[in-house]
């Protein structure tokens, strides 16, 4: 049947996917379906755009345990592409669903082409020095990380096949004790202005000068992935990076990040770069629109100074 | 006895790569090689693990004739024995490609319990071969691990899943993909560096697992593989007093109308 196929166990990422997926569908003239797992939100694929959703009807509230159902339900129908929202669950189960479907999986997709008739894909290599273009073959399999696309607009009065499917789950795992980690700051994607710390900060009550210069900026904190996973000073979703957070803000600064590629990864989209380090060759001043080379214990509390001043 | 295996990919140092300024090709010529970041932590949380269960620790590698050289690196971080699958195939090898080799080599290997791998390789960062190779040889596959208990027969492992943790528990044989949180790899000691050359390692080639070309070629074409180039202001405030270069840099933010 072939067709662009859309996967999502968060139904906000299956539509921001449906706004890369609609014009590629058409561009090969081909139908947009959408799976899910949840019954209730098939309608709303609908009237995003969907030709088809199928909805995977089984007895697992773990979306995970869907992907024998979903390389099954991939096997019997022949899709051109899945493309598979890339949060950690949907990775977990595109990798499961490409091994079981033989076929090639590009992680953290940025980017989707339609060229010489062939499907291209970018992603980052390397920990994000390079990109790496590749063309599609088999049932392509790509996932795509959350926002990377707009939400896509809505029509209710178009029209689409609604078609339940019996899924087999996987129960060789039992999952429980599942609890939300508690989002404590404001989505740092969403920040105009953020000031980022590294492991240049020596103690935890540190966090007390980043803390007074954001709020002398009007700004969110973030931080690398040390401060989060190692100190666990910060939540997880704080940190910016290849694996963290993607960030765009006007202003970015960074107080004691050394800058490695990692991390550069998520901060290219910002506006302007702003570094605090005392070690000269730090790879993050190779990153900024400026830097100053200094004790970040000596220049923050002058720079808050300053900055209220300004305001 | 239980029977744990890391896997581990030996990568270039990403910190060694030049970026051509012209065409925007890798320069990799000059740069060395390194057991991937996280894949230290998966062969730090099988010794540890292994220490207290009295299991056996083999650590597993696909690479080509240079992943020699890992092989006394990650003896060095405790497991008892290597096994090295050198093929040249690792040169082009993709997610599909490398969880093909390693399931295979795994079916060879017929003990294991536990199966060891990173949240992603520090190269291709596919956050796939470890799922990959579970639902290969038809066992679970927990992902992103942030902590792991075994118990009988079977592992109760904590994932950390973006916005939400939660216990996923399986019986053995079963893979699990860590997150470097769980641990703090070693740095080996010279005692245990030079204890490493003394242990046992198993070479194959992919031909000795029973692979065919189909099994070794990647699926996807690459294209290309560029360098990714920022281009910044790049103005350092690195003389004077600190007072200086705060007034420095708040002049120049001002004017780029930041402030
Ligand atoms: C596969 C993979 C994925 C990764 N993903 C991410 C990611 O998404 N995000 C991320 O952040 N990292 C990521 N990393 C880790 C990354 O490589 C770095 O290890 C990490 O970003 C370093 O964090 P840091 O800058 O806080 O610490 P460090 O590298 O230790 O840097 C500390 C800096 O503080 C400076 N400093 C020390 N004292 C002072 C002082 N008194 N005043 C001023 N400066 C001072 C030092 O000069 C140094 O530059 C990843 C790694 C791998 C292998
Ligand atoms: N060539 C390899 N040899 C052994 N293990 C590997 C290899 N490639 C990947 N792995 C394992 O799979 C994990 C995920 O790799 P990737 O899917 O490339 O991000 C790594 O952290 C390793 O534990």
């Amino acid at each position: 049947m072939a067709g662009i196929w859309i996967y999502s166990e968060d139904t906000v990422v299956a539509q921001q996917l449906m706004t890369m997926g609609r014009p590629l569908a058409d561009q090969l003239g081909q139908p947009l379906c959408v799976m899910t797992i949840y019954e209730q939100d098939a309608p709303e694929f609908v009237a995003a755009g969907a030709n088809k959703v199928f909805v995977l009807k089984g007895n697992s509230a773990w979306p995970e345990s869907y992907a024998p159902a979903v390389a099954a339900l991939a096997a019997k129908e022949s899709p051109t592409a899945l493309f598979i929202g890339a949060t950690l669950r949907g990775k977990d189960l595109a990798a499961k669903v490409a091994a079981r479907l033989k076929t090639g999986l590009v992680t953290d997709a940025f980017a989707i082409r339609f060229e010489n008739g062939e499907i291209e894909t970018d992603r980052v290599m390397y920990g994000g020095l390079a990109i790496c273009t590749e063309i599609l073959q088999g049932i392509g399999v790509v996932t795509i990380p959350p926002r990377t696309f707009e939400m896509p607009n809505k029509d209710t009065s178009l029209t689409g096949d609604i078609v339940l499917v019996d899924a087999g789950v996987d129960s060789t795992m039992v999952v429980g004790n599942v609890c939300p980690i508690v989002r404590l700051g404001a989505d740092i994607t969403k920040a105009e202005r953020l000031v980022c710390v590294g492991r240049g900060l020596g103690k935890q009550e540190d966090m007390k000068l980043a803390q007074e210069l954001a709020a002398g900026l009007g700004a969110e904190i973030g931080c690398t992935r040390s401060i989060a996973e190692d100190y666990h000073w910060l939540p997880n979703e704080t940190y910016i990076g290849l694996s963290g957070q993607k960030v765009k803000p006007v202003l970015y600064l960074s107080i004691g990040v050394s800058g490695q590629v990692q991390h550069v990864a998520g901060i290219r989209d910002s506006k302007i770069i702003v570094a605090i380090d005392s070690n000269e060759n730090a790879p993050i001043f190779a990153a900024a629109d400026y830097g100053i080379v200094g004790d970040l214990y000596q220049i923050v509390p002058l720079l808050t100074e300053a900055v209220k001043n300004q305001r | 006895m239980l029977n744990i295996i890391a896997c581990y990919k030996w990568v270039l140092d990403e910190q060694d790569i030049k970026i051509n300024p012209g065409n925007l090709a890798l320069d990799t010529s000059r740069a060395k090689r390194k057991i991937s970041e996280y894949d230290r932590n998966a062969i730090e949380e099988a010794v540890i693990q292994a220490g207290e269960c009295g299991a056996t620790v083999a650590s597993l590698t696909f690479g080509d004739s240079t992943a020699k050289q890992s092989l006394k690196d990650a003896l060095s971080r405790g497991p008892e024995k290597a096994y090295w699958v050198n093929d040249n195939a690792a040169q082009t090898a993709d997610g599909f490609v490398t969880a093909n080799v390693l399931a295979a080599a795994l079916r060879k290997i017929d003990k294991y319990d536990i199966i060891l791998c990173g949240e992603g390789s520090a190269d291709s960062y596919g956050q796939q071969v470890g799922p990959r190779i579970g639902a290969l040889l038809g066992i679970p596959a927990i992902t992103f691990v942030s902590e792991l208990k075994i118990e009988g027969t079977k592992v109760i492992a904590t994932r950390k899943i973006g916005d939400c943790t939660e216990v996923a528990t399986a019986e053995f044989p079963v893979v699990v993909t860590l997150l470097p949180e769980i641990n703090k790899p070693r740095i080996p000691s010279l005692k245990q560096v030079l204890g490493a050359a003394k242990k046992p390692v198993t070479e194959w080639k992919a031909s000795d697992l029973g692979l065919g070309a189909e099994d070794l070629s990647p699926v996807n074409k690459i294209k290309e593989i560029k360098g990714f180039v920022m281009s910044r202001k790049n103005v350092l405030y690195k003389e004077g007093t600190p007072a200086e270069k705060v007034a420095g840099l708040v002049a120049s933010l001002t004017k780029e109308g930041v402030l």
